[in-house]
C-alpha cells in the first residue's frame, strides 16, 4: 500500500481552484492514515457539503458525502454500526460551525470516537464567497463588503469546552506538525478535532488584497503563535497581537469514548 | 531517484516555490500541456529525497509533495545510464 494508492486516481486532477488548501490536508490526512497502517477496507471518510467536503470523494477508501452540516450525524451511524472503523469526517468552517453547529457540540459532547478534520478557510468558498461565523473581523466578503461586524468562532475553545478528547489546530502551511497531529488525533478513543487553516484565493484571497497564493500561506506562517508561547505570553499578561492565532495541541485527555462500556 | 512535476495535474499555484528548502523550483514562464504555467525544476539532483532515499529506506523533507495542493510532485525510478543503440545508417 502506498500513499498513490490512497488517492482516487480516475477524479484526479481536483475542481479545487490552484492554491486551495484543501489538497494539501487532504495529502496530510492520507499521509497520517498511511503511516498508521490504516487500509482501505477499514476506513470510512464522511463530509459535508462545500469545498472542504468534496475531500472525501478524491479517497480511494469508502466515503459518504452527506447533507449540508450532518455529516457528524451520519458518522456517528457509521462508528455505532461499524465500531472497528476508524471513520475520519472533513467538514468545512461553514458546514460544522454555522449549519452542523448543534451537531457538532453534541458529538463532542458524547465524545464518539471519530475524527473531525475542519478545514478553515474562513469563508462559504464554494457558494461565492459569503461570510461564514469563522471570517475574521473587518474582512471583506460577498455578504459584508463594508468588513465583517460579528466576532469570529473559535472552533477549538468550542471543543474543548463540549468535551472532546484530543482538540489541535494546525494550518495548510504546516504540513508535517498537521500530520503529525491527524496521526494522533486517528490513535486517540473518543472524538479528535483538528482544525486545519486552509487558504482560498479565490473567494477570500481576492478581496482581502491577497491575490498570490503565496502571500496567504506567508500570512499563515507568519500569524501562528504556538501553544507553548501564548500561555506563556498570557501568563505575563500580554494578549495575543490582532490578527494572530494560537496554533497547536489544546486538549488531550482520557475521558470514555461513546459505546466502551458496551464493547466491555 | 528523480523528481518530476505531473504537468496533467500542477495548476502553478507555485506553492512549492515557498517550502522547498533548496530552492530547487523556480517560477516557470512557458505554459504547460493544460495551459497553466508550471514551476521549473533548478538542478533537480541537489533535492535530498532524490538523493538519500535509497540509502535511509524512507522518505526525507517531502515538504513539497506534502503542500502541493493537486499531488503534481513525486520522485520517480531512475534507470541507470543505458547505453543507446545508434543505427548507423550507411
Amino acid at each position: 500500500m502506498t500513499l498513490e494508492n490512497w488517492y482516487r486516481q480516475d477524479r484526479l486532477p481536483h475542481i479545487y481552484c490552484a492554491g486551495c488548501g484543501n489538497g494539501t490536508i487532504i495529502n496530510c490526512t492520507l499521509r497520517a492514515a498511511e503511516s498508521l497502517g490504516l487500509t482501505l477496507e477499514n476506513t470510512t471518510f464522511v463530509s459535508g457539503i462545500g469545498c472542504s467536503s468534496r475531500a472525501g470523494g478524491y479517497t480511494a477508501a469508502d466515503s459518504l458525502h452527506t447533507t449540508h452540516g450532518r455529516a457528524l450525524a451520519f458518522a456517528t451511524g457509521v462508528k455505532l454500526v461499524k465500531p472497528k472503523q476508524h471513520v475520519i469526517v472533513f467538514t468545512g468552517d461553514g458546514d460544522c460551525s454555522a449549519i452542523g453547529g448543534n451537531h457538532f457540540i453534541h458529538a463532542c459532547r458524547r465524545n464518539i470516537d471519530l475524527t473531525v478534520i475542519c478545514i478553515n478557510n474562513n469563508i462559504y468558498g464554494m457558494t461565492g464567497g459569503q461570510g461564514s461565523p469563522c471570517t475574521p473581523k473587518g474582512a471583506i466578503t460577498t455578504t459584508t463588503p463594508y468588513g465583517m461586524q460579528e466576532q469570529p468562532f473559535d472552533l477549538c475553545s468550542l471543543a474543548t469546552a463540549a468535551g472532546a478528547n484530543y482538540v489541535a489546530r494546525w494550518t495548510a502551511y504546516h504540513v508535517k506538525q498537521l500530520t503529525a497531529a491527524i496521526k494522533t488525533g486517528l490513535e486517540t478513543p473518543g472524538l479528535s478535532f483538528i482544525e486545519a487553516y486552509a487558504q482560498c484565493p479565490t473567494a477570500f484571497g481576492a478581496k482581502n488584497k491577497m491575490k498570490q497564493v503565496s502571500q496567504m500561506v506567508e500570512l499563515m506562517r507568519d500569524n501562528a503563535v504556538l501553544k507553548p508561547r501564548a500561555d506563556e505570553d498570557a501568563a505575563r499578561g500580554i494578549p495575543l497581537a490582532p490578527g494572530k492565532f494560537v496554533v497547536g495541541e489544546f486538549v488531550r485527555r482520557n475521558n470514555p469514548p461513546l459505546g466502551c462500556e458496551v464493547k466491555q | 531517484m528523480k523528481l518530476v512535476i505531473n504537468e496533467l495535474r500542477c495548476k502553478g499555484c507555485n506553492l512549492c516555490l515557498t517550502v522547498c528548502p533548496y530552492k530547487i523550483f523556480t517560477e516557470g514562464k512557458k505554459p504547460g500541456v493544460r495551459g497553466y504555467v508550471m514551476p521549473v525544476l533548478d538542478r533537480p539532483e541537489r533535492c535530498t529525497n532524490c538523493r538519500l532515499q535509497k540509502l535511509y529506506q524512507r522518505q526525507l523533507c517531502g515538504m513539497c509533495q506534502t503542500i502541493c495542493p493537486d499531488q503534481a510532485i513525486s520522485w520517480v525510478e531512475e534507470k541507470p545510464f543505458e547505453l543507446k543503440k545508434v543505427e548507423i545508417e550507411y
